[in-house]
Parts: C-alpha cells; sequence; structure tokens
C-alpha cells in the first residue's frame, strides 16, 4: 500500500519535471497522422526540410525559452534576426572577412539584448513593453537604412558552409547548431548554479533577491542570450538564401513563443526545458511541411498551428494539475 | 583582543521612506547565545531593522557592528556570507523548485567536471539536504519533490531548516508562527530552543507574545519606529509587555 502510494507519487512527480511529455505525445502522433496522408513525407529530403525550417526557427526559440523561465519576454527577437543578418550581408558585400561581419553581427545582436534587459531591469517596466518597442524601432531602422530594398550576397565562402551547408542528402548545418544550442542551455539549465539562480529569479523574484542573487544581472544576461542567439539565426539563414530583405523574420517572435509554450514552458516563469522546446519546434516544423506536402494550400499553417497552441496549453495545464494532486 | 559581548550591535540606526519615518534612532543588540524577542504593533519598525540588518535596505543613518567588527552590509549575500540567516515572513522558498534544490538556493555545490565547468553536484546537494532537515526533525516525503506541494508547516520547517543549517552566527525568523497550527507553532519554538543550545543567536519577531515569551531571553519592543523598551525576561511579565504595546508607553 505505502509503496503503491510511493509509485503514483514518483509517476506524478515525474510528469511535473518533464514538461516535454505532451509535446512528445503530440509531435508522435502528427508525424503518424502525415506519414498516411501525405505522400513522400517520410523520405531524407523532407526530413531534411522539415530539419532546416526547424532548425532557424529553434535556435530563436531556445533563447526565448531561457529568457521565458527567467520570467520575461523578448518580442523583439524578429527584428534581431533581420537586423544581424542585414549587418552580416552589408559587411559581406563591402569585403569584410565573413567571420569577421559574423562577430559583428553577433556582437550587435548581444548589445540589443543589453539594451532590452537595461531598459527592462533600470526602469522595472514589462520586458512585454521594452521588447515591443525595441522590436518596432528597430524594424524601422532595419527600412530605414536600406530604403526597403533587399541585399543580396554574390560571393562565395567556405564560412557560409559551415553556417549552413548540406552535408548530407539535403541535411543542412543548421540542425547541428540547432542541437547544440539546445544542448548547451539545457545543461546550463538543469545542471549548473546558473541554471538554478535562472529558474528562481523567474519562480520568485522577491524570494530570489533576499537570498542573495543578484536577478536583475540574471535577468540582463538571459536578455543577451536571446538576442545572441536571434542574431545568430538570422546569419544562419542568410547563408541558406544568400539574401536578406527588410521585413525577415516579421512575426517570428511570436512563432517562437507558440514554439516555446507548446514545449510546456510557463510563460509566468520559473517552469519548462529546452526538450521541450525541441519538441515544439519540431512539430510546428513537420505541420509546415506536412501540410504543404498533403497538397493544402500554405494558409492553412497558421490556422493549424493555432489549434495546436491552444490544445497543447490546455493539456499541460490538466497534465499539471493531475500531478500536483 | 577582547572577543566583544555582544554579536550584534546596531547603532542609532534612522531609515525614512518618502514621509515615513519608519526607524528614529534605534539601538538595538543581540548577544552570543542570545534569544532576542523583537515584538511591536503594525508597523512599528521591526521588519525594517530587520531587512537593514539583513542587507536588504541600506540605513539612512547608523552603524552596524558584528562580532565587534563594523560592518557595511550592503546586500543579503553579504549577510548571508558574515552568518546571518533570515526566514522571512514569505519564506523565501520558490514553489516551483525542488525542496533540495531550495536548500541550496544562492550557495549551491558543485564539483568541476572536464576541468572546466562548475556543475552542480545532485547527489551531495539532495543527501546532505535530506540529512539537515531530519536533523531538525522534519521528515519528507522526497527531495525532489517540488516546495508547491508542501503543506504551511513543512515549508515553514524547510525555510527554518534550511537557516538553521546555514546559519552559522545569528538566526532572524520573521513572524515565523503567524500561518501555523498550535502543534507546528510548537515545533518551531523547539527549533529556536535546539538552534541556541547549537550556540547561534536568533532573532524572534512576532505578535504573540506567549509564544516568543517562552523562548526568548530579552525582548526589545518597538513602537513608531522607536525603541520603547529593553529587557530581559526576568524584569518583565507578558502582561506586562503586552501592555506596553498596547499603550505605547515607554517601559520603565
Amino acid at each position: 500500500m505505502i509503496n503503491k502510494s510511493k509509485i503514483s507519487s514518483r509517476v506524478a512527480l515525474l510528469f511535473r519535471k518533464h514538461t516535454e511529455f505532451s509535446a512528445l505525445t503530440g509531435l508522435i502522433i502528427i508525424f503518424i497522422m502525415f506519414c498516411f496522408i501525405a505522400t513522400r513525407f517520410l523520405t531524407a529530403e523532407s526530413i531534411a526540410g522539415i530539419l532546416s525550417v526547424s532548425s532557424e526557427l529553434g535556435i530563436v526559440a531556445a533563447g526565448v525559452t531561457f529568457l521565458m523561465i527567467t520570467g520575461e519576454f523578448d518580442l523583439s527577437v524578429g527584428s534581431t534576426f533581420a537586423l544581424s543578418a542585414m549587418i552580416f550581408a552589408i559587411t559581406a558585400n563591402a569585403g569584410f572577412p565573413l567571420w569577421a561581419g559574423f562577430l559583428l553581427s553577433l556582437s550587435v545582436a548581444s548589445f540589443l539584448g543589453l539594451i532590452n534587459g537595461f531598459i527592462t531591469t533600470k526602469f522595472g517596466i514589462p520586458s512585454f513593453i521594452t521588447t515591443l518597442g525595441t522590436m518596432m524601432f528597430w524594424r524601422g531602422m532595419i527600412l530605414a537604412i536600406t530604403g526597403g530594398f533587399g541585399v543580396r550576397y554574390w560571393g562565395t565562402s567556405s564560412f557560409l558552409f559551415v553556417l549552413n551547408g548540406i552535408f548530407f542528402k539535403g541535411f543542412r548545418i543548421s540542425s547541428l547548431w540547432f542541437f547544440a544550442v539546445i544542448f548547451s542551455l539545457n545543461l546550463i539549465l538543469t545542471k549548473t548554479p546558473y541554471g538554478n539562480t535562472t529558474y528562481a529569479t523567474g519562480g520568485d523574484e522577491e524570494a530570489a533577491r533576499v537570498l542573495g542573487i543578484s536577478v536583475n544581472r540574471v535577468k540582463i544576461t538571459n536578455f543577451i542570450i536571446s538576442a545572441t542567439l536571434a542574431g545568430l539565426s538570422g546569419c544562419i539563414q542568410f547563408a541558406r538564401f544568400r539574401s536578406i530583405d527588410p521585413t525577415r523574420g516579421t512575426g517570428l517572435e511570436l512563432e517562437a513563443i507558440a514554439a516555446v509554450v507548446v514545449g510546456g514552458t510557463l510563460m509566468s516563469g520559473g517552469y519548462g526545458n529546452l526538450v521541450g522546446t525541441l519538441f515544439g519546434v519540431l512539430l510546428m516544423g513537420m505541420v509546415r511541411s506536412g501540410l504543404i506536402m498533403a497538397g493544402a494550400p500554405a494558409y492553412w499553417y497558421q490556422a493549424f498551428i493555432g489549434i495546436i497552441l491552444i490544445s497543447a496549453v490546455i493539456i499541460n495545464v490538466k497534465l499539471k494539475r493531475w500531478a500536483v494532486k | 583582543m577582547k572577543k566583544d559581548d555582544f554579536l550584534v550591535k546596531m547603532v542609532g540606526i534612522s531609515k525614512r521612506f518618502g514621509t515615513v519615518q519608519a526607524l528614529k534612532n534605534v539601538d538595538f543588540t543581540v548577544k552570543h547565545q542570545e534569544v532576542i524577542g523583537l515584538v511591536g504593533d503594525n508597523g512599528a519598525g521591526k521588519s525594517t531593522l530587520i531587512k537593514i540588518l539583513t542587507g536588504v535596505y541600506p540605513p539612512d543613518k547608523g552603524e552596524i557592528y558584528f562580532e565587534g567588527k563594523k560592518e557595511c552590509i550592503d546586500s543579503p549575500k553579504k549577510a548571508r556570507d558574515m552568518g546571518i540567516e533570515t526566514v522571512y515572513q514569505h519564506l523565501a522558498l520558490i514553489d516551483l523548485m525542488s525542496i533540495s534544490r531550495n536548500f541550496f538556493l544562492g550557495r549551491e555545490l558543485t564539483r568541476i567536471i572536464v576541468g572546466l565547468f562548475n556543475f552542480l553536484d545532485k547527489k551531495k546537494i539532495d543527501e546532505i539536504s535530506e540529512r539537515a532537515l531530519e536533523n531538525v526533525g522534519i521528515k519528507v516525503r522526497d527531495v525532489n519533490e517540488e516546495v508547491s506541494v508542501l503543506s504551511g508547516g513543512e515549508r515553514q520547517a524547510v525555510a527554518i531548516g534550511r537557516a538553521i543549517f546555514f546559519g552559522v552566527k545569528l538566526l532572524v525568523l520573521d513572524e515565523p508562527t503567524a500561518a501555523l497550527s498550535i502543534k507546528e507553532s510548537q515545533k518551531v519554538l523547539d527549533y529556536v530552543t535546539g538552534a541556541k543550545e547549537r550556540g547561534l543567536s536568533v532573532i524572534f519577531i512576532t505578535h504573540n507574545i506567549y509564544h516568543v515569551y517562552s523562548v526568548a531571553d530579552r525582548f526589545i519592543i518597538l513602537e513608531h519606529g522607536v525603541k520603547i523598551g529593553d529587557s530581559e525576561k526576568s524584569k518583565v511579565s507578558s502582561e506586562k509587555i503586552i501592555e506596553v504595546i498596547r499603550t505605547g508607553k515607554e517601559l520603565s
């Protein structure tokens, strides 16, 4: 009897700790569904295509997850994404070595994160507002600087291969970047003191503060992580298209938030992980490719994601309530 | 050098929040291995005084001596590093985190892996927190469970267990019995006596004079930010303390 209650409490604990269960279940169900309704869904090319799209979204979503666990939002990731890619493209065309342009882009991106973090913590305003403002501001700056025209890079460089080359049957290096980002951020989050600090800051800021944690420093650092990853993703996508237009990445922030939330991370902070985000991102990439391959018009993607988002959150909330009982 | 009689000596502490004078020229001392009952009505300045001692607020005026040395306690981390542990009214536990992670929050045990990175030593964290909680008489089902599954009394116990484990010199309890049942309150009082026996000093802030009267050695009474009483237990009855708080007239 005691044993049995101990086992059930163990199972409940497992569910509470692993927020990614429902996203994984959804991923499997949708995968099986598309295997039946979409011809050629289960081919190497198709899987590679899903991974390419998912990886670029996923690198952004990984940073957004980290920040959301800290209890903050970054709506400016789409603008940061575009600005970094733009700087990368312009410096490449100006004849800079590509690695130097890449490092410059990432530095600018991290600086944008620093600004977001600084404004949010210094003035104590919601990051939703801060980053809504910087999202509009930087998008406006990009449009103003480029006059609305895109930038194309005609040169060739092995550095572009490092960022996003095809290494095997349509599989791109971006997926390796994606997995590396997920793996290292998850390691930091779950296995290091800094991860503990991040959870605590998002879980109960006041309690974290009296326990001696410098919550503002944690927040600013995580704003920087989120922005830098958005910049990285911008450069990676540029390496795929060799071009960038000023509206690129519009709506990316909401897609990233959707993926993170589907992955089980709480919008209120303090709870979630990156494995969930990995599944959430793959789920969205799969729906995007699968619908097209099943012959549905592309608009159905958004509608479908909307339904998935709401169902996933309902399931997560129910699951959590059950597990806490 | 002669060891100072006082573990804590706060001299002439003043603090103002906007138009409110929260503390006015307050002197406050704690001796070694002494339990202080810090009492007074709502808004008397008890919590403010403690938050100055624990580094949450800086004082506008006044000096703090710890073990005879003048200290500038400018952050909660500094206070914890000096050996002052506080159990706040709201307990400072993160609901969504596990008991063991809460236990070591802000002072995580780590081990170096690959010669480079500091990783949490999860096994040690779990073992030590479980043992430390058992030592103060708290049995939890599993230290990996989140704090949110615990009852009010259990949470209080974890917060106090953590403070006793780390509170090498001074333990500060802010209204520790306010939300507890009679049985649970008695347990908290036992922890206080236990902590004193181990050589700790304790500051016990409360409304409940009867609770604190049974364990305290000395009482300090605040009223509107001013100290109106400072007396050994032997020289004052619990009824007298309540009367002083009620009337706000200085203890003679």
